[in-house]
């Protein structure tokens, strides 16, 4: 059996469900879910607020990148069964789903759980998706801080 | 002389006030050789090429590495997804 792998930029709302059974396989008994979702009341570092973010992406690079992200957890996590990596671009308010990363696996205990940490925190290094933030004050990119080396 | 097709996204692409501009290059420019072009046709760009990240062909790239004939070159800030 092959073991499913959904790399996808959307404009549309994140189905959960729908995903779910996509990478659900008859072997499956546990999923590591994480989902990012517009704050929009900041208490850490600056205190702030957010009326929105602008998310853009270079398409065609990002899904190839979020495939590569999904081969390194199959690389590391070799248990891992199905992958479902999603970034939803354009206009997102606060309190709607920004991204999705969901791994299964046969059972919880299996590194399951760190795969999809691992999922999400390659995806804010490598992947070419960029958010603008809209503040009562004001507008700012909101700007990265890994610099990608030759391979990656 | 070769074509490429360069992309701007973010806060690039605002400053460039573009999407994307094709250019036509000697042969063997680097990527490093192409942000000098770009300098001049975008002066805008100024403050933001010494920390831009590169992707030639939807791979990132160094200063060092070498453009051919059809390349995508795309120009953005750190990434910031999630």
């Amino acid at each position: 059996m092959t073991f499913p792998t959904i790399c996808s930029i959307t404009h549309t709302e994140i189905d959960l469900d729908a995903l779910l059974a996509q990478i659900t396989l008859p072997s499956s008994g546990a999923a590591a879910i994480f989902t990012g979702m517009v704050r929009g009341v900041t208490t850490r570092g600056e205190p702030h607020e957010t009326v929105y973010l602008e998310y853009e992406a270079y398409q065609p690079m990002a899904e190839a990148k979020m495939k590569q992200v999904a081969d390194e957890i199959r690389r590391r996590w070799p248990v891992v069964e199905g992958i479902a990596i999603l970034q939803r671009v354009g206009r997102l308010y606060p309190r709607t789903p920004t991204v999705l990363i969901a791994c299964t696996a046969a059972h919880r205990d299996t590194g399951v759980f760190e795969a999809a940490r691992y999922g999400i925190d390659r995806l804010k290094e490598i992947v070419p998706v960029w958010k603008k933030e809209i503040s009562p004050d004001g507008e700012e990119w909101i700007e990265g801080d890994y610099i990608p080396k030759a391979g990656e | 002389m070769m074509n490429v097709k360069v992309l701007f996204f973010a806060n690039l692409r605002e400053r460039a006030g573009s999407r994307q501009v094709e250019l036509d290059l000697a042969p063997d420019v680097t990527v490093a050789g192409l942000k000098k072009i770009l300098l001049e046709k975008f002066p805008a760009l100024k403050d933001y090429l010494p920390t831009v990240l590169v992707a030639v062909d939807r791979e990132y790239a160094f200063d060092d590495t070498v453009l051919s004939d059809g390349a995508e070159v795309a120009l953005f800030p750190p990434v910031s997804g999630g």
